[in-house]
């Protein structure tokens, strides 16, 4: 049930995200894609663009605006030629900034109309904050409203019946020609008092609260303590979206123990800085981005001279996302890598897509990390009763269990379970 | 020929006391009081009512807020940097070496956890004893000092080295002398730190003292041989040992190295070979070793030396006058006995004496050449360096402090304001020396009295090195940064004496590379990574004895003569306390001693007979004071085989100033101890009157009956011969019925089992502080102790019967009151912990199935699943589950040991800390399984025997815990099962127990048996 309110749910953000974006795609740009331009501005423009302010190159909004597309494809493609052939409009455009821009003659037309189209539209603001999905309030809202809407509907219902009946003994009634006392001059008042003497009537309501509580109760303790779309603030705003989506950096190279160890763990700055101590985002004043500078800050590094001052660290404090209770073990290593085909299988996830999405969701969509799954036992269970694992035939460590085994022989669906993988002590010691 | 001998855990047994029959009938000690609660009082009163209804109407808030809670914000912080060699979540190991032992430390995310023994060391130690197992408690000790101390103020190093280099310039112009202090310093780059220095400082000296002294063997040698050393001992190649109260399997030089070479002869492997070491222990108090001997006969302290004369003169022929023990008909028949065999195994076997009186000694020696054990069983070429100490040398510093020639004392790992015999002269002298410098971890008894306190790192946070043996070094290199603002007290004392290398680390690596490395050709990285450089021994000479033994004999009776008093007290170290250094540690105060099986305390012990003739019953506190008016009150402890007239008191107890957990437990025995003919004497007199107050010791060994059940199973080594399975009740199987025909426990992968030989088990106890230290285990102090809810996992059960004068064994209990005197004992040690059954009499009782058996033939404990009813306990047959009365980490009433963040950082992030409530017990160290079989997963291989080890197998130096994998017909432990000396505990009850236990064979036979008759 639950499960499928959250399906659901997802469908409907994703459809309520599509509606605006494909309304504003075709009010303002023609048909432009707007969220392939953004993809592709974050990924190629954005480290010296931005498109309300300067930077390293002219805030772009004001640009598109202003300059048409027949300059601007050319531009982005070979600025360098454009100005050699002497282009005007492009030696102006040039003296913004001595450093040159880079050439990008990969991208297409349609590409770059794609990115004009993002630059004139701008940030999709509502749609990403409406779209976001934010914290989960635990008690699934479309079930409660479903059955609101039940009792609403089967009390209109009621109403109509009751009508319906009256006016049929009315017109017997009157067929039997018997007088009808009109009842019309009786006020409100009477008529609720009548209503709550109504034994039907009040037995009815009474029902419906029991009802209505009951299952806000019930939904409210099925859901106590998961924390399905827990999604703190950070320390730093880190985008995943940026970094694992649009960047599409593998997520070992920050959480590298995830294939090792039972952590994951939380990389370590001096691995951010690989990339960062050049990749500043500057503002148009020449500012490094204040996220960066968190980065800079906490190691006591100075981006000037780029030395390190050790009395000035201060380790980030971020706030875990995933937490799983002590008295639980979880080893990343043995499902990221012994049970890897297994969960892929399970989860039904893309090739090209980690493994690390079964559990943690498209990582590579999320601003901000949210919690996914709900990390209940009932959800570990499920996943160790239904995955298949008999891609692990060949495996030397399990050759002999299964030899042995004669549920396998008799042709069982190999799962964790079949392997001991639900007795208590396996997870819990 | 299944045996009926009655054995008994304890005296209260043994007699069926009121009080022992009472407490067995209830599962726990103390029973809830119910009704109380239930009685009139209880509910006529209106509070209850009240009291509930608010109870009920904040427990329905509370839970309401708690609900409300949208999610916990924990704060996960990585490392800045984190080291290349660092990944959370699995652990480094890094060689180091405690005590001259190498030993693997495990580490997670850079703090030390876990002590393990270094596979590299080879024969040195096979596994570690209880004392290195617990040290990783004593680096997270809040008791410890944070910053230096300078006349009690703390101080900056810079501001500390001022003063001192100020007041060496003074003590130096004064042309006073420097001692440093130290209790034997086997490493070889602190004593080139100490000669630098004196090169500095040319009055310095270097005084070595040991508070449990062997000045007598290294006398002796130096007297009979010219070498002042103490001999490497191979018990390994001693077919027969023979010791006078030498506790080599315990206390005793090397413990843990002889308990290997000792059971290497006595294990299964070498049962299998039908071969076995004969082993005789003529001893007052009952010691480890005592009770791990074949024969074991009660000796007072007055009767060793005559008894050594009369072995002497009876090999050698000789008539050396002081033979005879005229008192004591057994020990006389077996010296008789001992002497007819030593010369059958001449060669082949060895004799050993714990005192440290010179002429007992040179006594010893004189045996052993004409036995002629020396290049084989005693090999003086290769000799040991753990004990160098001189006492006449600290005797003369006590002597040149009050007369006021000494300006400058410093002390390296010694604390002589405690374990100085005369702690008095020592103060009084210590109060006449100008600059008195402390290298202590804490402001002990000895720093209290110092200007200066010069905080010294644990060992896990230093570097150094040991010279155990002639050509063995290992090293000591630091698995953490100093936690605290400590440094090495060598790099102080290279600081003051201005040396060119100052820091320690480059000092060790150059004096290795200078004088260690080149003669092996391996690099200082080689010795970082296995720990021990051993070169090739020298071969072992033969030595001749040429002294003449009559002024040697005549010292002997002289020293017995003297001893001869109504209560002759023998000193001893106790398995758990030793010394006395690590008395802080919380695990070790818990750990029982093997013996007593008492906690927490130190006692008198006495034999019961003895205490009887003298009106005490057990716990009555004495008074014991001693000829030079030093007394003590400790409570009185019935001790079976201890020699009548005897009384013993532990050392390493009563220190006053070590700490949270260890201030003022038991009372400071040190003073007993008395100094004649330039050694230690640890045998006195004393005399013991009745105070009329009573205290219990906290003892578990009572904790649990088995109802005189056939548990422990033993043979006699002739039987074995005859038949292997002797003894092991293998022969009579009853037929047995089993209700779970159709619903088996398949164990289709693994079936993991263990099996436990109890004749290699010395009962040492290292294995118990093993399991606590891996699984997290609370340690819940002496009252709890004393409520039978100490919460050890893994206990060894101590099991005492009687030879019989006539039959060899006695069966009954009614024959039990004959006996005369209870000196005549032997003792089995049973380990005893989950025994993992098949058919598990706990699971089927569990209303909230939290305990149930796994597919690989271990039985599970889900903490959180647990509601705390305590039927499994209650239906357990073995007794080994433990309930959690309190949260002892969040509990002020259990200070002394996890109730601190600092301390928790020893915890196991692996296990689970349990919480107040819940039920637990042995888990076979599945998170080491889990772990083992993840590493095959991840290398996409089949496991291997011994992937996988336990924490007690691998602390076990005896080898007697074997784990493995049943399925594999070839693993060691379905070997070791396959033996036909295996029986299951209790197996009558078809439990199917998982742990198989080997029997416990004794190597005697009809002409031991006269020696009792």
């Amino acid at each position: 049930m639950r499960n499928i309110s959250f399906g659901l749910k997802k469908f409907r953000k994703a459809t309520f995200i599509l509606a605006v974006l494909s309304f504003l795609t075709v009010t303002v740009s023609k048909a432009q894609d707007v969220v392939e331009g953004r993809t592709l501005f974050k990924s190629k423009c954005a480290s010296c663009h931005a498109l309300d302010h300067d930077g390293t190159g002219p805030a772009l909004t004001p640009k598109v605006n202003e300059l048409d597309e027949a300059f601007l494809i050319p531009w982005i493609k070979n600025n360098q030629a454009l100005i050699a052939s002497g282009n005007k409009q492009a030696i102006e455009a040039a003296k913004f900034s001595p450093s040159e821009m880079t050439a990008f003659p990969t991208l297409t037309d349609d590409q770059i109309k794609n990115i004009i189209a993002y630059a004139k539209v701008g940030e999709p603001k509502k749609a990403a904050e409406a779209g976001a999905p934010v914290a989960d309030e635990g008690v699934s809202g479309l079930s409660i409203a479903g059955v609101i809407a039940i009792i609403v509907l089967a009390i209109l219902v009621l109403v109509v019946l009751g009508r319906a009946v009256k006016m049929l003994e009315r017109l017997i009634l009157e067929k039997q020609g018997i007088d009808i006392v009109e009842e019309e001059n009786v006020s409100l008042a009477t008529g609720l008092k009548g209503l709550f003497k109504n034994k039907k009537f009040v037995f009815f309501t009474v029902l419906c609260l029991v009802v209505v509580l009951g299952s806000f109760g019930w939904m409210g303790m099925w859901n106590t303590g998961v924390h399905t779309g827990y999604q703190p603030t950070q320390p730093i705003k880190f985008s995943h979206e940026l970094h694992a989506g649009i960047n599409q950096i593998d997520c070992q190279y920050c959480h590298s123990g995830a294939f090792k160890s039972k952590n994951a763990s939380i990389p370590s700055l001096n691995v951010c800085m690989n990339c960062h101590k050049n990749v500043q985002a500057r503002t148009e004043d020449g500012l490094i981005s204040p996220e960066i500078q968190k980065i800079y800050s906490a190691l006591g590094y100075n981006p000037d001279t780029q030395t390190y001052d050790k009395t000035k660290e201060k380790p980030v404090e971020w706030v875990r996302v995933h937490n799983l209770p002590d008295l639980a073990y979880f080893n990343h290593s043995q499902h990221v890598v012994v049970g890897e085909d297994a969960i892929r299988k399970q989860a039904g996830l893309n090739p090209n897509d980690p493994v690390c999405f079964a559990c943690h969701g498209p990582v590579n969509t999320m601003e901000e990390v949210y919690q996914y799954s709900p990390l209940t036992m009932k959800w570990c269970i499920n996943c160790h009763k239904e995955a298949d694992i008999s891609s692990k035939k060949g495996d030397a460590f399990y050759a002999n269990v299964i030899a042995a085994h004669e549920k396998i022989k008799k042709g069982e669906k190999i799962t964790p379970a079949l392997l001991g993988g639900l007795e208590c002590g396996k997870c819990h010691y | 020929m299944e045996s009926n001998k009655k054995y008994w855990k304890g005296l209260e047994e043994l007699n069926k006391t009121p009080e022992f029959v009472d407490n067995n009938k209830s599962e726990f000690a103390v029973p809830l009081p119910i009704e109380d609660v239930l009685s009139e009082a209880g509910l006529s009163t209106v509070t209850p009512r009240r009291d509930f209804l608010k109870a009920l109407g904040f427990g329905l808030g509370a839970v309401t807020l708690a609900a409300c809670q949208k999610a916990p914000v924990h704060k996960s912080i990585p490392y800045l940097v984190r080291p290349e060699e660092v990944t959370p979540g699995i652990p480094n190991f890094y060689v180091s070496s405690f005590k001259g032992n190498s030993v693997m430390v495990k580490t997670v995310v850079g703090r030390p956890i876990k002590i393990e023994a270094n596979p590299n060391a080879g024969a040195f130690n096979r596994g570690t004893d209880a004392q290195a197992q617990a040290s990783v408690l004593d680096l997270y000790d809040v008791s410890k000092l944070k910053t230096p101390l300078l006349k009690k103020e703390e101080t900056t190093w810079a501001d500390l080295d001022k003063f001192v280099k100020g007041e060496l310039n003074k003590v130096q112009a004064s042309g006073k002398q420097i001692r440093v202090v130290a209790s034997s310093l086997n490493s070889p780059s602190a004593k080139a730190v100490v000669a630098e220095f004196a090169a500095k400082y040319p009055t310095t000296k270097l005084v070595q003292y040991d508070p449990v002294s062997y000045t007598g063997i290294i006398k002796a040698n130096e007297n009979s041989f010219g070498k002042a050393v103490l001999p490497k001992y191979n018990f390994e190649k001693a077919d027969l040992i023979v010791s006078f109260a030498a506790d080599f399997l315990g206390t005793w030089i090397s413990g843990e190295e002889f308990t290997a070479q000792y059971t290497s002869n006595r294990d299964y492997k070498s049962l299998e070979k039908k071969k076995m070491s004969r082993h005789f222990q003529f001893e007052a108090g009952m010691s480890l070793t005592g009770t791990n001997a074949d024969t074991r006969i009660a000796l007072k302290l007055s009767e060793e030396g005559p008894a050594l004369i009369a072995l002497y003169n009876a090999i050698t022929g000789a008539s050396l006058s002081g033979a005879g023990l005229p008192d004591n008909t057994n020990a006389d028949k077996a010296i008789k006995l001992v002497a007819k065999e030593l010369l059958q195994n001449k060669g082949k076997a060895v004799v050993v004496a714990g005192s440290n009186d010179v002429s007992v000694q040179t006594l010893v020696n004189a045996i052993n050449v004409a036995i002629g054990s020396y290049g084989t069983t005693i090999d003086l070429d290769n000799p040991c360096k753990r004990y160098e100490g001189n006492d006449a040398e600290f005797a003369l510093l006590v002597d040149e402090m009050n007369k006021g020639e000494v300006g400058a004392v410093f002390f390296l790992n010694a604390n002589p304001a405690y374990d100085a015999i005369n702690a008095k002269a020592f103060t009084d002298g210590l109060a006449k020396v100008a600059l008195k410098v402390s290298f202590s971890d804490r402001e002990d008894e000895t720093a209290d009295l110092s200007d200066v306190v010069a905080i010294t790192p644990n060992y896990l946070e230093a570097w150094g090195d040991a010279n155990t043996y002639e050509g063995y070094y290992t090293i000591v290199q630091p698995t953490i940064n100093p936690v605290f603002n400590s440094r090495q007290a060598e790099q102080s004392l290279l600081t003051w004496a201005d040396a060119p290398v100052q820091d320690y680390y480059q000092y060790v690596r150059n004096y290795w590379e200078k004088n260690v490395l080149p003669a092996t050709g391996k690099t200082w990285e080689d010795v970082l990574q296995t720990g021990v450089i051993a070169t090739a021994p020298r071969t072992a000479g033969s030595y001749g004895f040429t002294l003449a033994l009559d002024a040697v004999a005549a010292a002997i009776v002289v020293s017995s003569k003297a001893l001869k008093k109504d209560i002759e007290l023998q000193i001893f170290e106790s398995i758990p306390m030793r010394d006395g250094k690590q008395a802080n540690n919380a695990f070790l105060q818990e750990l029982p001693c093997p013996v007593t099986k008492v906690t927490w305390d130190n006692y008198v012990a006495l034999n019961p007979r003895q205490a009887e003739k003298l009106g005490y019953k057990e716990f009555d506190v004495v008074n014991i004071k001693s000829e030079s008016g030093y007394s003590v009150d400790l409570p009185v402890l019935f001790q079976p085989g201890q020699a009548m007239g005897t009384a013993s008191v532990a050392l390493g107890y009563g220190r006053t100033k070590t700490g949270k957990a260890g201030n003022n437990v038991g009372k400071n025995a040190f003073p007993f101890v008395t100094y004649a003919n330039g050694t230690l004497k640890y045998a006195t007199t004393a005399t013991l009157t009745g105070t009329g107050r009573w205290e219990e010791l906290a003892q578990t060994q009572t904790h649990y009956s088995f109802e005189g059940r056939n548990i422990v199973r033993e043979a006699s080594f002739k039987d074995f011969l005859k038949d292997p399975a002797a003894g092991s009740g293998n022969h009579h199987k009853h037929k047995v019925y089993d209700l779970w025909t159709t619903d088996k426990h398949e164990m289709l992968g693994n079936n993991w089992v263990m099996a436990i030989d109890l004749n290699a088990c010395t009962g040492c106890g290292s294995c118990i502080v093993a399991c606590n230290v891996e699984n997290n285990i609370p340690v819940v102090g002496k009252d709890e102790v004393r409520r039978r809810r100490e919460m050890h996992w893994l206990r060894i059960d101590r099991y005492y019967s009687f030879n019989d004068e006539q039959q060899g064994a006695v069966t009954e209990e009614k024959e039990i009151a004959h006996l005369d005197n209870l000196e005549n004992v032997s003792v089995v040690h049973q380990p005893m912990l989950c025994q993992h059954c098949d058919h598990a009499p706990c699971e089927t009782v569990c209303p909230v199935l939290a305990t149930v058996h796994s597919s690989d033939g271990l039985n599970h404990m889900a903490y959180n699943r647990c509601v705390g009813t305590r039927y499994c306990a209650n239906n357990c047959p073995y007794k080994v589950r433990r309930f959690n009365w309190f949260n002892y980490w969040n509990d002020s009433r259990f200070d002394n040991y996890l109730n601190n963040e600092f301390t928790q950082l020893v915890l196991n992030p692996d296990v689970s800390t349990r919480s107040r409530g819940v039920m637990e017990k042995c888990s076979m160290c599945i998170q080491r399984i889990q772990a083992g079989k993840l590493t095959a997963k991840l290398e996409k291989r089949a496991l291997q025997d011994g992937d996988i080890k336990m924490a007690c197998q691998q602390a076990c130096s005896a080898n007697a815990i074997i784990f493995g994998d049943k399925n594999d017909p070839n693993s060691e432990v379905s070997k070791a099962l396959r033996s036909e000396r295996t029986y299951y505990v209790l197996e009558e009850i078809n439990v199917e127990p998982g742990i198989g236990y080997m029997t416990k064979i004794r190597n005697i036979d009809s002409t031991t048996k006269e020696v009792h008759a």
